[in-house]
């Protein structure tokens, strides 16, 4: 009784913001999501920094200021992902003499997602990788490599889907053909499948029938080959194929000052990057979700 | 009663599936970790047992390079490829010897697999290392004049410092070349054994001529524990740039 006395006593001067008050539902803000993705590659078993005399690098790198660094951005961000393109093994001793065990011991402890396989991963041979598996807490994809008849059949997925404040993000990996590049006795029966055919596979089936919101590729063919410009690469794959928000790339150590901005098939912007080797930078992408209601999307500002 | 639950539910779904996530905005920002980032103590914890264990490996002094050795110092030659192939001949002549009776004939590698250059000072464990951080192990094809023709052509169009061993005398000319192995005239008509590593004889870098060899002598022995062994042996690095390769 007594708060509708008060509500009529308010009288006339209230029913516009009343009015708005009860008009709120529909126009009610739908929860923005963010998501971090945050990434490396080509680490090369540079478990410390560079040395301070290094002619280039002195000082820089070392997984343990990544952890610091890493630390810093999920408090800011929980809703993190952290992902490497491959080549975490082989260019210091500690890969020669540990085979691998520190490399994800460490990438463990900081929590990697996902990450693929570059060709150097196959430096102690495929049984060589298999073998440090169990130090590693996360998972590695890759849908280009055929491993059935090998020891990582079943050990290794074509993709992940990992669902972070409601936003599904399906990550899968590409490798780089291994012959030339490896000895066929490391690499055993593992075998090497079209990166763009298998692109529009997944990508169709995670976009269409896993419904994705976000979908990352984690690739080690290369940024771009100028002297072998038709070389499948990260550009090239992008152009061919749709429905990939974002390659994070390897292999080539190139460094992009930040993302390239690329067309795809469909004449969509998407991003590829790749931040140089050896763990000196860290790779750090941010994506920014409205709901909306049915399927009219509006367009995506990209600010690199 | 049920059936309007029913109703509801789906009323829910459906409302539920109309609704989708717009990818609005998209930012980006690499980080260089440099000095000012402090490491983070918990994973230096980790990492210390592995790293003592390690610097007493690699700080061993083993001998002394009066001077800088790189890469690309030279004209399809170089003072450090020349290095890396003349002291992984010495070390595995006699190993083959031993094996086969036989001679190697010359030693070639890649360019690309020098992963590091010998600076000015003492040289340690970890220069090994950092040279030849690959496990690759030697092994001696026997070539057919036909397989020699296409390396010479390889090495010749590649135009890049691979190494070669001193047994060589390769003359470049713009449309010919002369090359003397062991001070003979290339002759097409024998066979030659060269030392290469097992990753170039399956095709790595694209030496398909080391490839399906007439005969292939594994030696079951590193490539860098012969640079290891060969810094162990001598006082100090000799190699230069010499005659081994001349381009006209």
């Amino acid at each position: 009784m007594e708060r509708r006395k008060f509500i009529k006593q308010l009288g006339g001067a209230s029913t516009l913001a009343l009015v708005g008050g009860l008009t709120l539902p529909a126009f009610s803000p739908k929860k923005q999501r963010h998501i971090t993705i945050l990434h490396t590659n080509d680490t090369h078993s540079q478990i410390e920094p560079f040395k301070p005399t290094h002619h280039r690098n002195a000082n820089k790198g070392g997984v343990a200021k990544r952890a610091t660094l890493i630390e810093q951005i999920r408090k800011e961000n929980a809703n993190t992902l952290l992902l490497d393109a491959g080549d975490i093994f082989q260019g210091t001793p500690y890969f020669n003499y540990f085979g691998g065990e520190l490399e994800f011991k460490l990438m463990s402890m900081l929590k990697y997602d996902v990450a693929t396989l570059g060709n150097h991963d196959f430096d102690n041979s495929i049984e060589g990788f298999q073998k440090q598996l169990p130090n590693a807490n996360f998972d590695f994809v890759s849908a280009n490599y055929d491993f059935k008849n090998t020891v990582l059949d079943t050990l290794v997925k074509p993709y992940k889907i990992i669902v972070k404040d409601g936003i599904k993000i399906g990550i899968f990996g590409l490798g780089i053909e291994l012959e030339g590049l490896v000895g066929k006795k490391l690499y055993k029966e593992t075998k090497y499948l079209d990166p763009v055919e298998i692109t529009k596979d997944i990508t169709d089936e995670l976009k269409n029938k896993q419904n994705c919101d976000l979908i990352i590729c984690l690739s080690h063919l290369g940024y771009y080959y100028k002297r072998n410009p038709k070389k499948i690469s990260d550009l090239n794959l992008a152009k061919a194929t749709e429905n990939i928000d974002l390659i994070i790339g390897g292999h080539t150590h190139t460094f992009l000052p930040k993302p390239t901005i690329v067309k795809n098939k469909q004449g969509k912007n998407m991003l590829v990057n790749q931040v140089g080797a050896y763990g000196i930078n860290l790779g750090r992408v941010d994506f920014y979700f409205d709901e909306i209601e049915g399927a009219s999307a509006k367009g995506t500002t990209i600010l690199v | 009663m049920k059936l309007y639950h029913f109703i509801f539910l789906f009323f829910v779904l459906v409302s539920c599936k109309k609704t989708n996530q717009n990818l609005i905005k998209i930012t980006a920002k690499t980080t260089e970790l440099d000095s000012s980032i402090v490491a983070n103590e918990a994973f230096e914890k980790v990492i210390s047992p592995y790293k003592e264990k390690l610097s007493s490996e690699m700080n061993a002094v083993l001998c002394y390079a009066p001077r800088n050795f790189v890469k690309n110092d030279g004209n399809l030659q170089s003072s450090l490829g020349n290095l890396m192939a003349d002291l992984c001949y010495e070390i595995a002549n006699p190993m083959f010897k031993e094996k086969t009776n036989a001679t190697i004939d010359f030693a070639m590698f890649n360019s690309g697999g020098l992963r590091a250059p010998i600076t000015k000072g003492n040289v340690i464990t970890e220069n090994a290392f950092k040279l030849m951080p690959f496990d690759n192990e030697f092994v001696v094809v026997e070539l057919s004049g036909d397989k020699m023709e296409e390396l010479i052509s390889y090495f010749i169009r590649n135009k890049k410092a691979h190494p070669l061993s001193k047994n060589t005398s390769f003359l470049i000319k713009e449309n010919d070349y002369d090359l003397k192995i062991n001070g003979k005239k290339f002759d097409k008509n024998k066979t030659y054994k060269v030392l290469t590593s097992d990753y170039l004889q399956s095709g790595g870098d694209r030496m398909n001529f080391f490839k399906n060899p007439l005969q292939l002598t594994k030696l079951n022995y590193k490539v860098r524990d012969a640079v290891i062994d060969y810094f162990k042996k001598v006082d100090t690095l000799k190699t230069t740039i010499d005659k081994r390769i001349i381009v006209e």
